[in-house]
């Protein structure tokens, strides 16, 4: 499982961990994140973010 | 004078000056009747004084911030100055041009890549101490006062000290760093005239000159520092380096960004509190919600006056209304933390709202660079007001409250005094 890192703000979706307050479970892959996901803290779109280096 | 909607030959609904004037003075000191007839009657209008579009709204603010066709690059603007000769530039122009508005998106990216990792959480976290220390030592500066006053003793200096602490200028310069943080945003504010702006320039050269002789020999030591500006000289995306000019630009949107603005965070964010007591209370109980508290209080104090700039890259068909290529959009940010379509009891100052997509930061790929730092030391701030302080109160209700009614962007506060009741805890004691 990978932690991704949005460039802009910081912020990082942990795929281990998904997003349950918004219905996206533990375990979902970023790549199968909806396409038109933004990120919850500066609304950047997908494209923005990276996988995190450990 | 009232005015209703003019539709002009176009079909665009218009308004001027009477519907809403960021420099009348009522209007600074209360923004939120103009405000609320922005929103509900006005979401997206050409205004005819300003010669801009305004987006006031919550919902269609988050769409302009989130769509890049509105870009925040200056010289898109259809009455910008026109293109110089390479040969004819200045430092302030080609770091613009390398800097986070004018670039590509490709570019931007790349940028705010390299640039992350100074402005992150957990780098955040390690200045956290240097910033503490500034703040110990603005509040120790008032030794036993009774009264003080915020702006004079802390929001005029903290800020612009944190953020000289930060890209490594010395204490006796720190006055010449704000000089150079006032031109450098005065230098593309398309609310003041072209004369002004070139002034603004001609004041930025010897900042940008001290910076480049800073970078200059950063580069020359093994290992550049640890600083904000070590980090940035030392920043590599697969071997790829800023360059000096890039790195100008990011310094410029540091100093922007952080310096100027974070001033007006320190004052509302202690009139915030100290005009509802219930809340300044519920901080000191749960010491644990001071980030959302920041959010919150940036959010209700709402002290921009002037819309955030963009400009339209193409024609843009936007809900009924076409925006032309090159005409300013006023984006209206302040007003749209107040939409009761997103936040029904706008006019609360409650430290535990849920802030989930809130504008505050704005919005997309210029959300604001220095959310983090704002956190911190608003935070560390507020920390250590509230510890002094527990039973501070405004002075005679209103904090003696006045504003710079010429300030080029902000409602800019420049007094309110606290009675901090020190002695009347002594006395307890």
């Amino acid at each position: 499982m990978k932690k991704w890192i949005c460039i802009i703000c910081g912020h990082v979706y942990d795929e281990a961990k998904g997003m349950p307050e918004s219905g996206i479970a533990p375990g979902t892959a970023f790549a199968d994140l909806p396409e038109d996901w933004v990120c919850p803290e500066c609304g950047s779109p997908k494209e923005s973010f990276e996988p995190q280096d450990e | 004078m009232s005015h209703s909607p003019a539709a002009a030959a176009s079909g665009r609904p218009e308004i001027d000056g009477a519907v809403f004037n960021p420099y009348a003075k009522d209007f600074i000191r209360d923004p939120h009747p103009a405000w609320q007839r922005l929103i509900r009657d006005f979401p997206l209008v050409w205004h005819k004084d300003l010669q801009m579009w305004l987006v006031n709204s919550h919902a269609l603010c988050d769409e302009v911030l989130k769509d890049s066709r509105f870009t925040p690059n200056f010289r898109v603007w259809e009455l910008a100055p026109p293109p110089k000769a390479e040969a004819d530039k200045t430092d302030f122009d080609l770091a613009y041009e390398k800097g986070f508005f004018a670039v590509s998106t490709k570019d931007h990216l790349r940028l705010r890549r390299l640039t992350l990792p100074a402005f992150s959480r957990p780098v955040m976290a390690k200045i956290e101490a240097k910033i503490r220390d500034l703040v110990v030592e603005c509040f120790d500066a008032l030794g036993g006062a009774g009264r003080f006053d915020v702006y004079e003793a802390i929001a005029s200096k903290l800020p612009v000290r944190a953020i000289s602490r930060m890209v490594g200028v010395p204490t006796d310069r720190e006055e010449f760093f704000h000089e150079f943080a006032v031109n450098i945003i005065k230098a593309t504010r398309i609310n003041i005239s072209a004369r002004e702006r070139e002034a603004a320039v001609e004041l930025t050269k010897p900042g940008f000159a001290y910076f480049k002789e800073q970078i200059a020999q950063r580069r020359t030591l093994p290992h550049p520092g640890e600083d904000f500006l070590g980090s940035l000289v030392g920043a590599s995306d697969n071997g790829e380096r800023l360059d000096d000019y890039e790195i100008l630009s990011v310094v410029f949107a540091l100093i922007t960004a952080g310096s100027d603005t974070a001033t007006d965070l320190h004052t509302f964010a202690i009139h915030g509190l100290l005009s509802n007591l219930k809340q300044y209370e519920l901080l000191k109980r749960q010491p644990q919600l001071m980030e959302n508290a920041i959010i919150e209080l940036l959010r209700y104090g709402s002290f921009g006056k002037i819309p955030f700039f963009r400009f339209a890259s193409e024609d843009i068909d936007f809900h009924g209304q076409t925006i032309r290529r090159g005409q300013a959009v006023g984006v209206n940010i302040s007003c749209a933390w107040n939409d009761p379509a997103k936040y029904p009891d706008w006019n609360q100052l409650d430290l535990q709202r849920r802030l989930d997509g809130n504008l505050v930061f704005g919005a997309g790929a210029h959300f604001c660079i220095g959310t983090y730092l704002v956190r911190v030391q608003g935070g560390l701030m507020l920390s250590e007001f509230i510890r002094r302080y527990p039973e501070a109160e405004l002075l005679d209700g209103t904090g003696e409250l006045d504003y710079d009614y010429r300030h080029h962007n902000a409602r800019r506060i420049n007094r309110l005094v606290v009675r901090t009741n020190r002695v009347s805890l002594q006395q307890a004691a």
